[in-house]
């Protein structure tokens, strides 16, 4: 926790997450005047529920991100392993604590798998976590074309569970991202991922293993994915192909909300943070005044320009 | 008295905090060569700028042609034939030759089509005038600087030109180059075109300019012909105070004790052919010749960021095994690259984890960084350079050149204890720095660094080195002893072919 406190503090002039926070705010203030259920602690109970997936998959986004990469595979690795988990865990329910480190690992083995590529085929990260996620998508397909499986009810009850009120998902979170923070800022390897992002033939010169850095990455933002989707698979309680499809771009948009720029070597996992909870307040809202998920579509769409947008202009003057 | 091109009366800019102009006067005749001295953030390039429109002037009045004007535009300066060649050359790296020489006037045919013939004669005929011999057809990024530079210059001549602006030309080329360049402008000037020079050489000033005007803080420090004031005084007018020695005294007694380093017959890609050179500790090392001749490479070779194809490398003794960046630093290797910007710094990033970078482990106590001794590590090296930061978190991108070369020498003079590889030291900073540079690479050696540097300026290879390799073509050509050298035998082993048959090629090619 101290590490995001530390970062917050270096950054607090920081204009993007100064906007950020001015925005959190106008937000729940007008959502307290446009909805009378909005500003209560069950539906804040239910938005942390739901910003736990997005949360843990744009941090592993972030962590490509700013190596300079971007990870458009992470949406098929979700829905891959949730049907992964789910199909294991029918198929044996007692099994679990072997179900989802096994889940773990593959996915962390598939994100891996795209950084290596990116090295060795010398092809734009954009092009080979695009082709990965299509592969991975037709793979589970042929094997599951329609939500299924199980999962124990120890499982399905631990996504409900509660400590003082919060849901234990959420502080689960909280504490993955407050060890990504510690691990950026302190460690050798995760201050490697912002000299790699920054400029890879400096990176190169100053003897930092960089073909390291790029697949390991990789390999957290397959991890990352792989949590996710025992998150997801916990509260769905079935393993669905097509789940986590509109989650590769929504996973980029805290990211870059946050003020983590697409160039790399610049940004944390702090501002994802706030940027998840924008987002998935944003879009609790709109449900609240019954905007159609098609508006909120179109508004994602938007966000991720804008924000985008704005970087450009700043780093322009 | 002939009407300037140019004319510049009390030209003042001024932004929040700062001025960069002030009360400038400032006047190119037609057919003369006025050369712009100033140290980095002297107001050379605001003043560049207000004169080819990029910048409105907040205060005084400029004519042209002995008309008053006021640029609303760089375009509308072009077109009125003012053309500045700017340090960075603004060229399209994936478009022909031609293609970037008539970017503004692509000609067209019957059909209002592009015509690409007519363009590749046009483009053929205006390289031609310059004398140099660059296909049309080659891509930008194809071609050596020096050729690009040409490009650049005959972009200039495509419409008609009055005023041609050079913004440090000759920082990025050596040699028969800078000759070719030099007979080139000599030739605008018999033509009536004015020309303003900027340079940081002030052997070049003398060499090629007919007057200097001296910036100073924004403020013109002195004007008029070259030959009216010595170099002394030109430096003395530029710092603002008397440098009584650019060069700090070499080591008395010549190095002794064995090879720090040691490279016998390497060779490596076309570059790098058969090269033998040594280093002692404590000892500086110059290696000269022209751009090209593979100085380069050698270094990349020894630090281990390209491959060798043959030869050896010793380091204290043994051979350099493992040829990485990592190896080479383990092994108290440091190499501060001729590119500072894309090969060397991270410019995003604040002073602190540029120093640090290369030794990450040294500041990393039970698996943590620990921020408190990285700040203190930087802010030492921040003193120990001068570098000019209120802090350790400034980022390096917003450092002027001459503080990023700094900054580079605070992060390897830690990492480089046995041997540190200087690529072109002082390229683009002041002189107020380069004299900073020169007494920090100087004492890096009387602490027992051995110092092998590569650099094109004659004057710093004579002025700072113990003994000097003189590189050709990717060979040796020749070892001068530091005290004794002279610019002309150094020139005599750079230009001297060592291959028979290619030497007679290049002979001819000069003559040509």
């Amino acid at each position: 926790m101290s590490a995001v406190v530390a970062e917050f503090r270096r950054n607090r002039l920081s204009l993007s997450y100064v906007i950020v926070v001015a925005l959190l705010i106008l937000l729940v203030v007008a959502g307290g005047f446009l909805s009378d259920r909005f500003l209560t602690w069950r539906n804040f109970g239910n938005l942390f529920q739901q910003l736990v997936v997005l949360g843990m998959v744009s941090l592993g986004q972030t962590f490509v991100v700013l190596l300079g990469g971007i990870d458009l595979a992470v949406g098929s690795l979700v829905s891959a392993s949730t049907v992964f988990i789910a199909h294991f865990l029918e198929w044996r329910p007692d099994l679990l604590w072997l179900a989802l480190p096994l889940a773990l690992i593959a996915a962390t083995a598939i994100g891996a798998l795209n950084g290596l590529l990116t090295i060795v085929l010398r092809v734009h990260p954009l092009i080979v976590t695009l082709g990965m996620s299509s592969i991975i998508f037709g793979g589970t397909l042929m094997y599951n074309k329609e939500p299924g499986g199980s999962v124990p009810r120890g499982l399905a009850d631990f996504s409900y569970a509660k400590l003082w009120g919060i849901p234990v998902t959420a502080i689960v979170l909280v504490a993955v991202f407050a060890l990504a923070g510690l691990w950026l800022q302190r460690s050798r390897s995760g201050r490697s991922i912002y000299f790699v992002g920054g400029d890879r033939e400096a990176a190169r010169l100053n003897g930092l293993p960089v073909n390291r850095i790029v697949v390991m990455a990789y390999a957290l933002s397959g991890l990352c994915a792989g949590l996710a989707a025992i998150f997801l698979t916990a509260r769905t309680g079935v393993g669905d192909p097509r789940i986590g499809a509109a989650l590769t771009l929504q996973s980029i948009t805290p990211v870059v909300v946050g003020g983590t720029i697409l160039a790399g070597g610049r940004g944390g996992v702090l501002g994802t943070l706030l940027g998840v909870l924008l987002v998935t307040m944003l879009n609790n809202l709109l449900n609240f005044l019954n905007v159609s998920s098609y508006y909120q579509w179109v508004i994602q769409g938007l966000i991720i320009i804008i924000a985008v947008s704005i970087h450009t202009t700043r780093r322009r003057q | 008295m002939v009407t300037p091109v140019i004319e510049l009366n009390r030209i003042e800019k001024e932004y929040p905090g700062v001025k960069p102009l002030d009360k400038v006067d400032f006047a190119v005749r037609p057919g003369e060569i006025h050369a712009l001295l100033g140290e980095n953030g002297a107001g050379k390039s605001t003043l560049i700028r207000v004169m080819g429109g990029a910048i409105k002037p907040n205060g005084g009045s400029m004519t042209y042609l002995g008309k008053p004007v006021s640029w609303q535009s760089p375009k509308q300066a072009r077109a009125a034939g003012i053309h500045v060649i700017h340090q960075e050359l603004a060229l399209f790296p994936e478009l022909s030759v031609a293609e970037n020489i008539l970017i503004d006037g692509q000609p067209r045919n019957g059909l209002g089509l592009i015509s690409s013939r007519a363009r590749h004669a046009r483009a053929a005929e205006i390289l031609s005038q310059l004398g140099v011999k660059i296909s049309t057809h080659a891509k930008i990024d194809e071609l050596p600087l020096a050729d690009q530079q040409m490009v650049e210059i005959a972009k200039a001549l495509v419409g008609e030109v009055r005023l041609l602006v050079l913004d440090e030309p000759t920082a990025v080329i050596s040699g028969h180059e800078v000759d070719l360049l030099f007979d080139n402008m000599r030739r605008l000037k018999r033509e009536g075109v004015g020309i303003v020079y900027v340079s940081h050489r002030l052997e070049e000033i003398f060499e090629i300019a007919d007057r200097v005007t001296i910036l100073k803080d924004g403020q013109v420090a002195g004007t008029g012909p070259v030959g009216d004031l010595t170099r002394d005084e030109m430096i003395t007018k530029m710092v603002g105070r008397r440098l009584e020695q650019i060069y700090p005294p070499r080591r008395k007694a010549p190095a002794s004790g064995p090879d720090i380093l040691k490279v016998s017959n390497l060779r490596a890609g076309h570059r790098v052919r058969d090269v033998s050179i040594s280093v002692r500790p404590g000892e500086v090392v110059g290696i000269a010749g022209m751009v090209g001749s593979g100085r380069t490479e050698v270094a990349e070779v020894i630090f281990g960021t390209r491959d060798l194809d043959g030869g050896t490398i010793e380091f204290e003794g043994k051979r350099l095994d493992r040829r990485m960046p990592r190896e080479a630093i383990r092994n108290g290797l440091g190499f501060l690259t001729e590119n500072r910007k894309d090969e060397g710094l991270f410019l995003g990033l604040p002073i602190s984890a540029n120093v640090m970078a290369p030794d990450l482990a040294g500041i990393t106590r039970r698996g943590l960084i620990d921020r408190r001794g990285e700040r203190d590590i930087a802010l030492e090296q921040i003193r120990n350079f001068a570098v000019a930061a209120p802090s350790p978190e400034v980022k390096v991108g917003n450092l002027s050149g001459g503080n990023q070369q700094k900054v580079l020498f605070g992060r390897w003079s830690r990492i480089a204890r046995k041997l540190l590889i200087l690529d072109e030291p002082t390229r683009g900073v002041d002189i107020g720095a380069k004299v900073e540079i020169y007494r920090i690479v100087r004492s890096l050696a009387e602490q027992g660094v051995g110092i092998l540097m590569i650099s094109s300026e004659l004057p710093e290879i004579i002025g700072l080195s113990d003994r000097i390799f003189v590189m050709s073509q990717g060979h040796v050509a020749g070892e001068i002893d530091g005290a004794s050298a002279t610019e002309e035998a150094i020139m005599d082993l750079a230009v001297r072919s060592v291959d028979r048959r290619e030497g007679k090629a290049a002979r001819l090619e000069q003559v040509a």
